[in-house]
């Protein structure tokens, strides 16, 4: 069981390349934690910096309200599985089950029954004899999160363990994981850039930017408010629209303006923008938010004009293009079809409207 | 048939990449051809002919003699021995050296650069030159070093005249010639391995030692017998610096297998004799690096 705690967790690789910039987080007990964020953000790093393997440049990270930075990384109680598994090659899979425990100098039955239990619970138990390089890479992840299990640790940090996957199994892989952390109850930070696996694993998820921790919360909340324009745009897939518009109408708090459609603003909202009348914002539609067939009440329409339609079995994603030539996705329907360069009415779900502010991109409605 | 090549007749496009490679490899083989499979072949037919100095020619066939000569040489179990010991001695101090040279320079970060061309320049220095260079510094009255440990107190060592001395010389000799070789293809062979499975073992508690025992080690082992192979079969072959030393002496105490057959060649004037333990001595090296890759084949 482990509390993870990072304090001004800074790390500046040689003079001035900040990877990672005083950032803060909380990681409670049995929690499965997602780091997510785009290549270069930092999020592996401090995962590393976690795990001790890179030294940290100042701040804090705390274990149990421990301090551990200068704690050796086998001393930690921390398992890591890796991008590339990191299986010693030469040895067999149950040799690389057994070369942790035999260094914390268990003993053989112990060590033993170890492996038994584990390579049950993964089914690699007909693997035991093989090197890892007669293993497919399904397997060899297994075999990975087995010597991490093996262990018993009181915390799990997974770096980008399923990046390597083809997609099928990936998918399969997210399920197992999130059953194994059901079944084990340890707290698991969990780094990928794949904002689906995101949304699936994480009980929380920090999304990382530049270094810098931009959001923290539950997938539902963070993707239904994105606290910024970045947040909106790397969730999702499609992600977000983010369109430039301005506000407007009698009192300049009346409407949302995309030259030459108009939008109403609903009463919640225009109290979210209060004092910002007439102002530019960014506009952030999600593309399920926009839909061909007008629906309940409270219905914008905008005209736009197809740009692509793609048809992705379940649903049609429709790439068009608004009349003051900023483009939008919109889900839709399966059945749906337009060919490219005619119009189509859609209508946008007002009360889902997310705005943004034009220069800082930082989310300004508060629900 | 409507794809059918305009040139090149029937042939499939595998066939015509095919002759266009041998055409291309042609004039590199017909020269790798002259000045190595010739003096090869050219060798072996001799060491069956009664082929001297004073008659060379191809005239007399004699079938094995010389290989019953050669193998009856008085001098020839010494050399033999003389080689062996050079060999295991220089090879074996070379890796341990080149080994430690690598690992060490593989943790470095700055000046590799510097550190590399350092450990290259005795390799880069030819054979000949290597020999007349320490000659001149182990030289018993002239040279430097006589004179460095002197004012120190220590005796005039006589490096290249005491037997007992002399072997050692062109085997230390050897090895500051050579261990750059060693050390050089150990650090490529260091820098090509994986830094994940280093951070596991971190994670699962090695000391550095036992990384070095359960990692590096077996994962070094491709490199280190191709590195130890290479180095033997140069060994074996070695010449230049006794030629230039020693010139097998004193006595016999340097008297290496290559040496050995120049001077029955050339001091012999018996060149098919020569050939023939020449011939000798290509079969030994081939035997050699035949059990070592079957013997590491056997490892995996």
């Amino acid at each position: 069981m482990a509390e993870i705690g990072l304090r001004n967790l800074t790390k500046v690789y040689g003079q001035d390349v900040t990877a990672v910039d005083s950032i803060d987080l909380d990681v409670r007990d049995g929690e499965f934690m997602v780091l997510l964020g785009p290549s270069g953000c930092g999020k592996s790093t401090t995962l590393r910096m976690i795990a001790g393997l890179e030294a940290v440049t100042s701040g804090e990270i705390m274990i149990d309200g421990d301090v551990v930075n200068d704690v050796d990384p086998a001393e930690r109680d921390l398992a890591v599985v890796f991008q590339n598994y990191a299986l010693y090659p030469h040895m067999s899979v149950a040799g690389n089950l057994s070369f942790g425990l035999k260094l914390r100098k268990l003993p053989r039955d112990e060590i033993d029954r170890r492996i038994a239990t584990t390579a049950h619970m993964l089914g690699i138990g007909d693997l035991l004899k093989r090197r890892p390089r007669q293993l497919s890479g399904g397997q060899q992840q297994r075999v990975a999160l087995g010597r991490a299990l093996v262990r018993d640790p009181a915390a799990f940090l997974f770096d980008e363990p399923l990046s390597n996957l083809d997609a099928k199994l990936r998918a399969a892989m997210r399920t197992e994981l999130i059953k194994l952390h059901r079944m084990l109850g340890k707290t698991i930070v969990h780094v990928t850039h794949d904002q689906v696996e995101a949304m699936t694993m994480g009980e929380r998820i920090c999304i990382m930017r530049d270094g810098r921790i931009v959001q923290v919360g539950p997938p539902l909340e963070v993707y239904r408010n994105p606290a910024d324009t970045f947040v909106a745009g790397f969730l999702a897939s499609p992600p977000m629209n983010l369109l430039e518009a301005r506000l407007g109408g009698q009192t300049g708090l009346d409407a949302v303006e995309l030259p030459p459609v108009s939008l109403p603003l609903l009463a919640a909202h225009k109290e979210a923008l209060r004092g910002r009348a007439g102002g530019a914002v960014t506009l952030g539609i999600r593309p399920e938010d926009l839909d061909v067939e007008p629906s309940a009440a409270g219905q914008g329409v905008v005209t736009v004009t197809v740009v692509a339609v793609e048809a992705l079995g379940p649903e049609v994603i429709l790439v068009g293009a608004l009349p003051g030539g900023q483009e939008v996705s919109a889900r839709l329907e399966s059945d749906f079809a337009a060919p490219p360069g005619s119009e189509v009415r859609l209508h946008v779900d007002l009360e889902r409207l997310h705005f943004f502010d034009a220069d800082t991109g930082h989310a300004v409605t508060a629900g | 048939m409507l794809l059918s090549p305009a040139t090149g007749g029937n042939l499939t496009l595998t066939q015509r990449d095919r002759r266009f490679g041998y055409l291309l490899t042609a004039p590199g083989l017909a020269v790798l051809l002259l000045v190595i499979t010739f003096p090869l072949f050219f060798t072996v037919f001799t060491s069956f002919y009664d082929y001297t100095l004073l008659t060379p020619n191809h005239d007399t066939f004699i079938g094995g003699e010389n290989y019953q000569e050669a193998a009856e040489e008085e001098y020839l179990p010494g050399s033999l021995w003389v080689t062996v010991k050079f060999v295991l001695a220089s090879v074996a101090i070379e890796f341990v050296i080149g080994f430690v040279v690598a690992l060490s320079l593989h943790a470095t970060d700055r000046f590799k650069t510097v550190y590399y061309l350092i450990l290259l320049a005795p390799l880069l220095i030819n054979p000949v030159v290597v020999g007349l260079l320490w000659r001149m510094l182990l030289h018993s009255e002239l040279g430097i070093v006589n004179y460095a440990i002197g004012l120190v107190g220590i005796r005039p060592v006589s490096w290249l005249g005491d037997p007992a001395i002399a072997f050692w010389t062109v085997v230390l000799t050897d090895i500051w010639h050579q261990v750059s070789f060693m050390a050089i293809l150990l650090l490529a062979g260091l820098s090509a391995l994986p830094r994940e499975p280093y951070e596991a073992a971190r994670m699962d508690g090695a000391s550095p030692l036992r990384c070095f025992f359960a990692i590096t080690l077996p994962l070094m082992r491709p490199v280190i017998f191709v590195a130890l192979l290479l180095r033997m079969i140069f060994a074996i072959k070695t010449f230049d610096i006794v030629f230039i030393m020693t010139k097998g002496g004193p006595g016999t105490a340097t008297d290496l297998i290559s040496y050995f057959i120049y001077r029955a060649a050339f001091f012999g004037l018996d060149i098919g004799r020569a050939s023939a333990m020449a011939v000798g001595l290509l079969i030994i090296i081939i035997v050699l690096t035949a059990l070592l890759y079957r013997y590491m084949r056997s490892l995996n």
